[in-house]
């Protein structure tokens, strides 16, 4: 449905560098990348905002040169954006005097008890919490019936308390009101519980992306995995593996300590080199020749195996938990 | 606290000195004209009909800096471009010459040469009339609104404007739903400030408009032709009414904020 060809933008010494993707009709896509890595940038140019180098097609149209207001995308920025001079429910209702919204008194009842707004409608804007504003500004984009939902870190400002809730209701959107969501964040949790695809952005450049489960399990490039905290990276000749990659990676609470070593497993003699008490597992780093290793032991199974910093013994890894990369 | 207390009483003694110096010259005028006397004044023909002329030219001169200053205040606010630094103190330059320099300069510019004989032409005559006043008035005042409006729009953030427009809002129509309302404040006292001081312009009018008197020459002139006696209820009368005016505007500016 919409589909990104090149898409290059320079501002200052940053550029989005030639982007290309696509999103599918009623999908929810998520852009993930640290801050700075210029998708508050990319979401502005898919609205319109920036004037870019490149092509980008809603559906058969062209929209590349169309401005904004005649684009019909949604756009919820991080710091919700809502207009001081109006009251909550004027913000709301503000697209209605623009464009001809189907429905809008069916529209605006069930948008305000599908976000629980209700109680707030005649406050200035300026009066409200972070999750309120939140909704608000959630409100405000559907109500102008949007093509397309660009989200800008639309949960950073919110209570963690309420975070959830709200992930919830995000990922609602979709299909209670028939549209697509382009969704930036910095944070893989957040994709991982909303995205049915995911695009991994970095310094201005998509690495990856795809469809989510496969990108956040098994990334293609290291700077890939490091971003999604994939730990103890390495090369495969350590498990004199026939290399299915250049590199594997294993989680830390999978790795298993031992004073003796298991044929069965991999299995690598090793030195404890620093221990570090946390109230119910201990992070215990060791070295395997000069790679050092990065574990999770849980309280009861450290205390039984007695490990102690300066001692040697054998660190063993599953087959079915090595992540090849 | 009490550490305090010698740094609270330097302060609040030298912020009185300064307030009595602002207030007591007012409050000793008033004390000297007597509520008679003003009431008397004020219901003299040539004095209502110079006040209204004053706050109407002023007023006037405000009008059209903002429809002309409002959006060069935008373009500085939001654009980068060629030349702004340059622009913003050529824009600043009014308030620092003297006026009755400034008054000399509208003369030369408007009376005699091309510029003069093309607004003649379209009827236009600065000199003795209110075209001539309301200029003189918009020479000197126009910065206070102009970096007003700029400081406002500033304040603004363009996301509003993003905003507006992926609601659907064109442009010109965020412009003056989102931008404008939130810039309201100062603007408007920008305005103020602006109309204000055009009340007050003395230098530059009497050069190019001796008649019709605004407030300003009638004051000066009663007092060089008759004395203290007869200039002092003028001079109040017009501070009453003028102070009379900002604080209304202000007060509906401030119940509807």
């Amino acid at each position: 449905m919409l589909k990104v060809e090149n898409l290059f933008l320079q501002k200052g010494d940053f550029s989005l560098k030639k982007l290309s993707f696509a999103v599918e009709k009623n999908s929810y896509f998520v852009i993930l990348g640290k801050t700075g890595s210029g998708k508050t940038m990319l979401l502005e140019s898919l609205a319109g905002i920036n004037q870019i180098n490149g092509k980008i097609f809603f559906g058969e149209e062209d929209i590349t040169h169309l401005p904004p207001e005649k684009r019909g995308f949604g756009f919820v920025y991080q710091d919700f954006v809502l207009f001081p001079n109006l009251t909550v429910k004027e913000n709301i209702v503000f697209a209605s005097r623009y464009k001809q919204i189907l429905d809008v008194d069916t529209l605006f009842a069930d948008i305000i008890n599908f976000l629980q707004i209700e109680h707030i409608l005649e406050r200035k804007t300026t009066h409200l919490s972070g999750g309120e504003k939140q909704r608000v500004a959630m409100a405000r984009a559907i109500y102008s019936r949007p093509k397309l939902l660009l989200l800008d870190e639309p949960l950073s400002a919110v209570d963690p308390t309420f975070r959830n809730a709200i992930m919830k209701s995000l990922k609602e959107i979709v299909k209670r009101y028939d549209t697509t969501i382009i969704h930036v964040t910095h944070n893989f949790r957040e994709a991982s519980y909303l995205a049915d695809n995911i695009a991994v952005m970095m310094d201005g450049s998509i690495l990856e992306q795809g469809e989510a489960n496969s990108i956040l399990n098994h990334p293609k490039s290291i700077e890939v995995a490091q971003f999604l905290g994939f730990k103890n990276i390495f090369p495969s000749s350590l498990i004199h593996q026939k290399a299915e990659a250049e590199v594997f990676s294993i989680d830390p609470s999978a790795i298993l300590f031992s004073h003796t070593s298991s044929a069965s497993e991999y299995c690598f003699k090793c030195t404890i080199e620093d221990i570090m008490g946390i109230s119910d597992h201990y992070k215990v780093f060791a070295r395997v020749k000069e790679h050092l290793f990065f574990a999770k032991v849980p309280k009861h199974m450290f205390e039984k195996l007695d490990l102690k910093e300066g001692i040697k013994c054998f660190l063993c890894i599953k087959k079915k938990d090595i992540v090849f990369i | 606290m009490i550490r305090d207390k010698g740094f609270l009483i330097i302060f609040i003694f030298l912020g009185a000195v300064i307030s009595l110096f602002l207030l007591v010259p007012l409050v000793q005028l008033f004390l000297n004209v007597g509520p008679f006397r003003l009431l008397e004044t004020l219901q003299d023909k040539e004095v209502y009909e110079s006040i209204f002329l004053t706050l109407k030219s002023s007023f006037y001169a405000v009008l059209f800096v903002a429809l002309t200053g409002i959006p060069l205040a935008y373009l500085i606010a939001r654009y980068d471009f060629w030349g702004k630094s340059f622009l913003e103190s050529l824009l600043d330059v009014p308030v620092m010459v003297p006026h009755t320099a400034a008054g000399i300069a509208l003369l030369v510019t408007f009376q005699n040469g091309e510029i003069g004989d093309f607004f003649k032409s379209i009827g236009l005559e600065f000199m003795d009339t209110t075209t001539g006043i309301m200029a003189a008035m918009m020479f000197l005042s126009a910065p206070f609104l102009i970096n007003g409006a700029k400081e406002g729009f500033r304040k603004v953030d363009v996301k509003y404007e993003h905003m507006a427009r992926t609601l659907g809002a064109s442009r010109m129509s965020t412009f003056f739903s989102i931008v404008l309302p939130n810039a309201r404040n100062d603007i408007l006292n920008g305005a103020l400030m602006m109309w204000s001081r055009g009340l007050g312009e003395f230098g530059a009018v009497v050069i190019i408009a001796y008649h019709p008197m605004v407030a300003p020459v009638l004051i000066y002139d009663r007092f060089t032709n008759f004395g203290l006696q007869y200039s002092a209820p003028v001079a109040a009368s017009m501070i009453l009414v003028s102070v009379s005016v900002f604080l209304a505007i202000r007060f509906v500016n401030n119940k509807f904020s």
